[in-house]
């Protein structure tokens, strides 16, 4: 299994919830730019579960080597590599922000996951996961540049998804909505539609069983965006979202 | 959007609610800004201790230290975050035939708080506290260092975060002993007992069982008094257990745990229904005496089986009250603790009896000292101050303490027994109220 993003707390727990469920890999290949935060987690699986695992750097702002991965071999791709940056006000007009959002959200993430994609295909098997956001359904005044990169993100998941069906390769998009987790900590989230981590690598694990294609963690988050969706544009404009 | 760490918080009893900031980081980097950064600093963990003890001006949750670090299979000992329940430890440990030396009546505690607490367990007579079993652990200090305590390294703070309520700095990770056991089951016996006396014959009788706890049916009044169920239980081992358990031991079938929906409305629990409950609960084992083999959730757990079951107390939420009366003294105190409460009429759905054996003179903070222990919850409501009231006027006439992961309203002079813990830095609200309160 290969986890991109592996300090994400959604990443971890889906990675937990698998090994539970009694999957096993012939080795975990954690993709992180924290080397200390994925060691203890690479510690705690192996002492929870007796599964093996190994750490790659990977730092998305920089030049990737993909010679480095030739020897990668796995038939599951995890990815929950994702970056939030600031918002509007400050964040809107940095430039680096900018940059930042876009390149790890989309850009600079896209070729790697290309990388493997093309080994899943000459393999003929496999599944990849990604997770976009539900900020990518509709640009909304709070965080557009976020939701644009992730938009991207989830066009590209779905034209993957198209050109690896009839190769075997299944390419799954999930759109978490609201999670508690580090990304969102600390934020005024309702409750009601907040996920755990654990509730959404449960409900993620369910999806890839079934082999969805896209998948809302929380269900209501299916209907709220059906609606907002549907908003016309020109009373959206006005809207405060 | 600005993040705001300010939240409601409250632990398991849902009294007292505060609304102050909470933080959980798993960066030790990131957790030692928060330190220093901050005045008030308090540790928690999974919030299952009743009072305001892990309670402050700045909360500090170990939610996102949840990881293992490292497990001797061979002989067990377990090192991890202090984040992780105890529910987690048994879940690897148990299969490879390991269980927790000590372990509370709930197994959703998290190891950080075992210790601080110095958590005790119905074999406190044989085994002792958590303390025992614990090797060492880390500890961020004041100055956001991080040290190694242990026996011999740092043994001051060592002994002095052992029950120390949080008050010594925060907890990281620990490292503890494990108990072998050849199956996930209990041999067990349950025996009735008329009467006050009869219980404590009985527990004398069961000195030698590694487990003991009694049940009491704290509304009975006159002869009836201390009408109860005495539980006592071992390890089962292997040859031991009827066919049906033999075959995988170490592992038991998932069972289906129901889950509280809301707070049940104040009305609910009253002093009818905790009487029938009682009655129901004594009248349900039929025998006088019962031998059977049950599985350690049910044994040491009961309770766990029902998710948020502190809603059905109520949004007033509720008190667990335990105190220690030392053996001495003890069996006059009981009975004096047992008539005020059934002429109260404020009924406790659980009042659980204990012996508790020696303490551990070094662990000076811990709670236990050789006597008996009565615990009971009741419901937060406008006489309870007063019944409160009279019950710490006979603990402290008996010579007695309450314990601190429970209290929320005792008065000071049977709270104020932590030693070696004064820190300006890491401050709880119940530590605060204690000091002020010179009653």
């Amino acid at each position: 299994m290969i986890v991109l993003g592996s300090t994400s707390e959604v990443a971890q727990a889906f990675v937990e919830k698998a090994l539970r469920e009694g999957e096993r890999f012939e080795r975990i290949y954690l993709f992180t730019s924290n080397k200390e935060t994925t060691e203890r987690f690479a510690r705690h699986i192996d002492v929870k579960f007796l599964q093996e695992s190994e750490i790659i750097e990977l730092d998305l702002t920089k030049e990737i080597n993909y010679q480095n991965f030739d020897y990668i071999t796995s038939s599951l791709l995890f990815c929950a590599t994702g970056y939030l940056g600031e918002g509007t006000d400050e964040g809107l007009y940095d430039n680096k922000n900018t940059q930042r959002i876009i390149d790890i959200n989309y850009s600079k993430l896209v070729p790697i996951i290309n990388y493997f994609a093309q080994k899943f295909e000459s393999r003929r098997s496999g599944t990849i996961i990604g997770l976009s956001s539900v900020a990518g359904e509709r640009g909304r005044q709070s965080n557009f540049i976020y939701g644009s990169a992730k938009a991207a993100f989830t066009a590209y998941l779905s034209g993957l998804r198209n050109y690896l069906f009839d190769k075997k390769v299944h390419v799954m998009t999930v759109k978490p909505g609201f999670m508690a987790t580090k990304m969102t900590e600390g934020l005024p989230l309702n409750p009601k539609l907040t996920a755990t981590p654990k509730q959404a690598a449960d409900c993620i694990y369910n999806a890839f069983k079934k082999q969805k294609n896209v998948t809302y963690v929380l269900p209501i988050w299916g209907v709220i965006m059906m609606i907002i969706r549907n908003i016309p544009e020109f009373i959206f404009k006005k809207l405060k979202l | 959007m600005k993040p705001n760490f300010i939240q409601k918080v409250t632990n398991w009893g849902n009294f007292p609610i505060v609304e102050k900031e909470m933080r959980s980081e798993d960066s030790f980097r990131k957790i030692k800004e928060f330190v220093l950064d901050h005045n008030e600093v308090i540790a928690r963990g999974n919030g299952r201790c009743y009072g305001d003890a892990s309670l402050g001006e700045n909360i500090f949750s170990t939610k996102k230290l949840n990881k293992f670090i490292s497990f001797d299979r061979l002989n067990g000992v377990i090192e991890c975050e202090s984040g992780v329940l105890l529910s987690e430890v048994l879940e690897i440990s148990v299969p490879q035939g390991y269980f927790l030396y000590v372990t509370p009546g709930t197994k959703f505690i998290s190891v950080g708080g075992a210790i601080a607490s110095d958590v005790h367990g119905k074999n406190h007579h044989a085994e002792g506290c958590f303390s025992e079993y614990v090797l060492e652990f880390k500890l961020m200090v004041e100055n956001g260092e991080i040290i190694i305590c242990s026996r011999q390294e740092n043994s001051e703070k060592f002994w002095a975060t052992i029950g120390g309520m949080g008050l010594t700095g925060i907890i990281l990770s620990a490292k503890f002993k494990l108990k072998n056991i050849e199956t996930a089951y209990i041999r067990q016996e349950s025996i009735k007992a008329e009467n006050l006396d009869e219980i404590f014959r009985l527990f004398d009788e069961s000195e030698s069982w590694t487990y003991t706890v009694a049940w009491i049916d704290c509304l009975q009044k006159g002869k009836n008094i201390g009408r109860s169920i005495l539980m006592r239980g071992e390890h089962a081992f292997r040859y031991e257990l009827p066919e049906n358990k033999n075959k995988n031991p170490l592992v038991l079938k998932k069972k289906f745990s129901p889950t509280v929906p809301f707070y049940f409305p104040g009305f609910v629990l009253n002093a009818l229904t905790v009487r029938l409950f009682n009655f129901l609960y004594y009248k349900k084992q039929s025998k006088k005496e019962v031998k059977n083999f049950t599985d350690y959730e049910t044994f040491f757990y009961p309770l766990d089986v029902v998710n948020d079951w502190n809603k059905i107390y109520g949004k007033s939420g509720f008190i667990q009250y335990q105190m220690v009366i030392p053996k001495e003294t003890g069996k006059g105190g009981m009975k004096k603790i047992l008539e005020t409460i059934a002429n109260s009429g404020n009924g406790s759905f659980l009042a659980v009896l204990k012996l508790f054996g020696k303490d551990n003179p070094e662990a000076y903070n811990s709670f236990p000292v050789e006597g008996y222990t009565l615990a009971l919850d009741f419901k937060v409501n406008s006489k309870l101050k007063k019944l409160i009231d009279q019950l710490d006027e006979i603990v402290e006439a008996f010579g007695g303490r309450i314990y601190l992961t429970k209290d929320s309203m005792s008065r000071s002079s049977l709270t104020n027994y932590l030693t070696n813990v004064q820190s300006s830095k890491f401050v709880s609200l119940q530590h605060k109220r204690i000091l002020n309160n010179t009653k």
